[in-house]
């Protein structure tokens, strides 16, 4: 019992915590592997719908759609993160957020969730895999699925094929 | 957004109007034009610049802008020379007025002895003025002028006592001490009084509001209907007048319009005084004789009236100024009320705090009340002519609209304009021949467009001068940088652009002028060296050319340095060491990216840009640029602008499976590669054989590294010619068709990609790509052998 | 009642229109001396307030093509200026101006002077 009375006041510290130290990320997949971004920068989620192809790009940017009116450019996660081109289907998914004063899609796989996680959980990433260090914030865990949090600014940077 | 700041934003516009204006006058005075006209215009317009800024409290620009318009008002009458000394000087004033706008404008503060250097020259020319003059006073408005002042707008004292005295010091003698008592005022009109349309009925009227009031009117002088003059004026008044706190000072204040236009006697009474005084109690100044009458003076129609029936009323004007609000109640006019409310306000001091208290009307004004800006008075009086006959335009017929509202417009139309060629294109051969008339209405519908788009692009249509007119200023500022001698000449200043591609134009323009002084124009001593003038010319012209703009820069410097530019691209990387460019490649080398002769770069072109950003503007706004250079005899740059950004006529191709537009303007002719003649140059590259000419062969699906999808014989060759250079082929994979788009910005939410100039959206929702046809061609220089 | 402006300063039209119709009054415009005769021939109006130095036709020229046109005799004029010397203000009653408004003007300084020469 005691340890129950223990276990409520943790979860009312945690509650107060969450007010100010939580963090909302929208879920998403690449093949097995489970990615993250801050709710707040997304603007919206559509279906793959083919994009027009930009030349001189690296691979990783495929192409640009129209967004009422807009041309926004539509980044490949997976190319991005070196495994090759995504084959979009129908059933793709193009997540799009703003990063600084623009607008990007980003193609995964799927979106998976909505998560709510603390500040404090989250770790920095493992040095070793220089891709992962350059396009990720941190790692945070999340019912025993670990998730990397995207850093966006590095993922839409270096699209030109000289860059 | 507050009326004050509607009204700044009015005032800011002006003033960049007037800025205009002064560099344009002054343009000629320069140049040996100094006729009234042109003097009273500069005048004017300083005049104005100071006009609004003191209504905003714009001290530091009301400051400079006063002692610089009195030194032109002194100008124009010819007090001052207009010497070479004094043009230069007002020019450098004109910079400096243009400075206090823009900090005015920004908020940021100037340096407080900003101009101050330039205020003390034009003070000394003044003071020399009044030191050879007899007229001692004429040298007074050089003071510092006081923006603070309270609005108070009169003199207070008589004129003929102290005519030269201005409004403050007039004000610090007045006597403000309360002196309650009875007042006796003797009020002797002359016949100037009423050619004014002054009337001693509201001069009454106003008296009665200081206190208790009586008027007696003096008819004696009326002479026997026999003798009368119908013009003449016979009637004066004697007013008493009971207040405990009545000044001479606020009577005299009544009477402020209508000095010198009348005799005033006024007296304070002992406060035992009986109500009635007795006429030889008064000081009576002398009263001047009735004059001849000028045949149309109506004033003694009234006068009459006074002498009948209207002394009586005058008398029972008599009132208790406790419980009859004075004017308003005596004014039955639908006005009063809401006037009333102002009255009682504390007094405000700026239009600020007035914007604000002024309560509104409660039934709107039936005219042009709530108007934003303003109506052109030909409007206000079309708007007004219902009741009165008469119709004849009046004045300029022009009114001021809002751009976001012409923005709005000029946006629709496109969205129309694209919808009708989407509609047009969807007649194939079989539709067409099924519903003629169908077909007879798109087509009118295609002209109706056509005409609407062209009134509408012409209604946003700009002279290019509002450009041009800001670079003299950057000449001289350049010219006193580098201590060469460089003269601007502009031509064709009046040729109108879209207003959104003139505001694109700003900054390309600086830098090139920039780029023509900084390392076109050599110092005076080489160009005397060499022969030419010293002082270097840079002339900068605009004309039109079919449904694109030209705009040129042109210097008679010593040309490009091209071995040095060479030099400079190979070590940067941006032409390959075994690639020689022709001298024409070369000259486009100065707006490569990435390219800036940096060693030679100066403080002035410097900022770490360099002529790439001339390039990337004028691309984004789908022009070109061509670069011309003769060695030793000058730089020729050209700018090809589309006349309006909203709406580019553009064939579609594909490559690929992707959509391609290609501007209109840039094609030359198209034609199937079946029968196109297709020879091999020993680099390995292709060229096209067009009536003896050898055209450089770009296929777009391998320059763009996409996947042709038919066999080269059923591919097209589209024939492009850009500004002023060589043509080009390019190979597509298939021509669907022209069309007209809207221009957007890959920018926006990506960033410049190379060979591309912007995106469009077609008509079935997706993404087509604007080849730039020019950034193309020079990236042959360095891609090919790289 | 009705207010004719003249004045080529866009900033000064604005305001005087602000002002004059937050008070009730009815606002015509005109840009220059000429315009202000031109609107003056067409329409009636009950006070006129003018700016002295215009292009086109000035403020003096303006008053004095007025007062001599017959029906314009007894309409109030008064003359819109920054001079705090007098010699504008003389110069402007000479040609036929009934009062005078110094800028910037105090909003209801404004008013309580044209009731000052209107009925």
């Amino acid at each position: 019992m005691e340890a129950l009375g223990l276990r409520d006041d943790m979860a009312a510290d945690k509650s107060a915590l969450a007010a100010h130290n939580s963090l909302q990320l929208i879920a998403f997949s690449i093949g097995e592997q489970t990615y993250g971004v801050e709710i707040t920068t997304v603007r919206e989620i559509r279906a793959w719908n083919g994009a027009t192809p930009l030349p001189n790009t690296r691979e990783f940017v495929r192409g640009v759609i129209n967004l009422r009116g807009t041309i926004v450019p539509i980044f490949d996660l997976r190319a991005r993160f070196g495994d090759g081109q995504t084959s979009p289907t129908k059933n793709h998914v193009v997540v799009v957020m703003s990063v600084g004063d623009k607008w990007v899609g980003i193609l995964v796989d799927a979106v998976s969730d909505i998560l709510t996680v603390s500040r404090d959980d989250i770790h920095n990433v493992p040095e070793g895999n220089s891709i992962d260090t350059e396009l990720l914030n941190g790692i945070v865990t999340h019912d025993s699925r670990m998730v990397g949090l995207i850093d966006l600014h590095a993922v839409v940077s270096g699209a030109k094929m000289d860059g | 957004m507050s009326d004050l700041d509607d009204f700044k934003a009015t005032y800011f516009d002006e003033c960049s109007e007037l800025l205009t204006e002064l560099e344009e006058q002054f343009a000629a005075i320069e140049a040996g034009e100094r006729d009234a006209d042109r003097l009273n215009a500069v005048f004017r317009a300083i005049h104005s610049v100071k006009g609004g800024a003191g209504a905003f409290g714009f001290s530091a620009l009301v400051g400079f802008a006063h002692a610089y318009e009195t030194l032109l008002d002194y100008v124009r009458d010819g007090r001052i020379e207009m010497t070479d000394d004094v043009v230069t000087l007002c020019i450098r004033a004109n910079d400096i007025v243009a400075d206090h706008v823009k900090a005015a404008q920004t908020g940021e503060a100037l340096p407080a002895d900003y101009g101050m250097e330039e205020k003390e020259r034009f003070d000394a020319l003044a003071r020399g003025e009044r030191a050879g003059s007899d007229d001692e006073a004429s040298g007074e408005p050089m003071e510092e002028f006081d923006i603070d002042f309270v609005p108070v707008m009169v003199n207070l004292e008589a004129s003929e006592d102290v005519p030269e005295a201005d409004a403050d010091d007039a004000f610090e003698t007045l006597p403000m001490q309360p002196e309650p008592g009875h007042w006796e005022v003797r009020f002797t009109p002359h016949r100037a009084l009423y050619a004014r349309a002054n009337d001693p009925l509201l001069l009454f009227r106003e008296l009665a509001a200081l206190g208790e009031m009586s008027v007696r009117a003096i008819v004696e002088d009326i002479p026997p209907l026999s003798d009368f003059e119908p013009f003449a004026v016979y009637c004066s008044w004697e007013i008493t007048l009971v207040s405990p706190s009545l000044t001479e000072a606020a009577i005299r204040e009544v009477f402020e319009f209508v000095d010198g236009d009348c005799d005033i006697a006024i007296a304070q009474l002992g406060l035992t005084a009986p109500f009635e005084i007795p006429a030889p109690a008064l000081v009576v100044e002398p009263a001047a004789p009735a004059r001849l009458p000028e045949p149309k003076a109506e004033a003694p129609v009234d006068l009459l009236q006074l002498a009948d029936d209207e002394v009586s009323d005058l008398l029972a004007f008599k009132r208790d100024p406790e419980t009859a609000p004075p004017i308003v109640a005596a004014e039955p006019e639908p006005i009063a009320a809401d006037a009333q409310d102002t009255f009682d306000e504390p007094p405000a001091l700026s239009f600020a705090d007035l914007a604000a208290s002024i309560v509104p009307a409660p039934k709107p004004a039936p005219v042009a009340a709530a108007a934003p800006v303003r109506a052109a008075p030909a409007n206000t009086a079309a708007a007004e002519g219902e009741d009165h006959g008469g119709k004849h335009s009046v004045g300029v017929q022009s009114i001021r609209v809002d751009l976001d509202k012409v923005d709005r417009v000029v946006n629709m139309v496109s969205e129309l304009v694209i919808t009708q060629s989407m509609l047009t294109q969807q007649m194939d051969e079989n539709l067409r021949a099924r519903y003629t008339e169908l077909v007879r209405g798109l087509e009118v519908l295609a002209q109706t467009t056509r005409g609407l788009q062209d009134s509408v692009m012409a209604i946003r249509a700009q002279p290019v001068k509002s450009v041009f007119s800001r670079m003299p200023r950057l000449v001289r500022e350049l010219a006193s940088k580098t201590g060469k001698k460089i003269k601007l000449e502009t031509i064709g200043e009046n040729t109108e652009i879209d207003k959104t591609v003139i505001e694109q134009l700003s900054d390309p323009l600086t830098h090139m002028i920039r780029n023509s002084a900084d390392h076109g124009i050599e110092s005076p001593e080489k160009r005397l060296a060499a022969g030419k003038p010293e002082v270097g010319t840079v002339r900068l012209s605009a004309e039109q050319a079919g449904g694109n703009i030209l705009i040129i820069v042109e210097d008679d410097g010593g040309g490009i340095n091209r071995e040095r530019v060479l030099q400079v691209a190979r070590d940067k990387g941006v032409v390959a060491p075994d690639v020689n460019p022709t001298d024409e490649q070369i000259d486009q080398l100065i707006f490569a990216p990435g390219f800036s002769t940096a060693s030679e770069v100066s403080d002035i072109s410097g900022r770490g840009v360099g002529m790439d950003v001339v390039l990337s503007n004028i691309k984004k706004i789908g022009g070109s640029v061509h670069v011309r250079s003769w060695t030793g005899k000058g730089t020729r740059m050209t700018l090809r602008l589309p006349l309006t950004l909203a709406v580019l006529d553009v064939m579609l191709v594909k490559v690929g499976d992707s959509p391609y537009v290609v501007p209109l303007s840039s094609i030359v002719e198209t034609m199937q590669c079946s029968g196109a003649t297709f020879e091999r140059v020993p680099s390995g590259g292709q060229v096209l054989q067009v009536r003896g000419e050898y055209v450089q062969v770009i296929d777009v699906a391998q320059r763009f590294a996409m996947h042709s999808t038919k066999a080269a014989d059923e591919r097209f060759v589209v024939l492009c010619e850009s500004e002023g250079s060589h043509k080009v082929a390019l190979v597509v994979d298939d021509i669907i068709g022209q069309q007209q788009v809207v221009i957007k910005s890959l920018e926006e939410n990506f960033e410049q990609v190379e060979g591309i100039a912007g995106g469009t959206i077609l008509g079935d929702g997706n993404v087509a790509l604007i080849v730039d046809v020019q950034g193309l061609k020079s990236t042959i220089v360095h891609k090919n052998a790289a | 009642m009705r207010v004719l402006t003249v004045d080529d300063s866009r900033t000064i039209l604005a305001m005087l229109h602000h002002t004059l119709s937050n008070a009730g009054f009815e606002v015509l415009q005109a840009e220059d001396g000429q315009q202000g005769l031109d609107v003056l021939k067409q329409e009636q109006v009950d006070v006129v307030i003018t700016d002295i130095n215009m292009p086109v036709m000035d403020g003096i020229e303006f008053i004095k093509h007025v007062r001599a046109t017959g029906q314009h005799q007894s309409l109030p004029i008064l003359i819109l200026t920054t001079e705090t010397s007098q010699d504008k203000r003389d110069q402007g009653k000479a040609a036929g101006g009934t009062g005078w408004i110094v800028k910037p003007f105090d909003p209801e300084k404004l008013i309580s002077v044209i009731h000052r020469v209107v009925h």
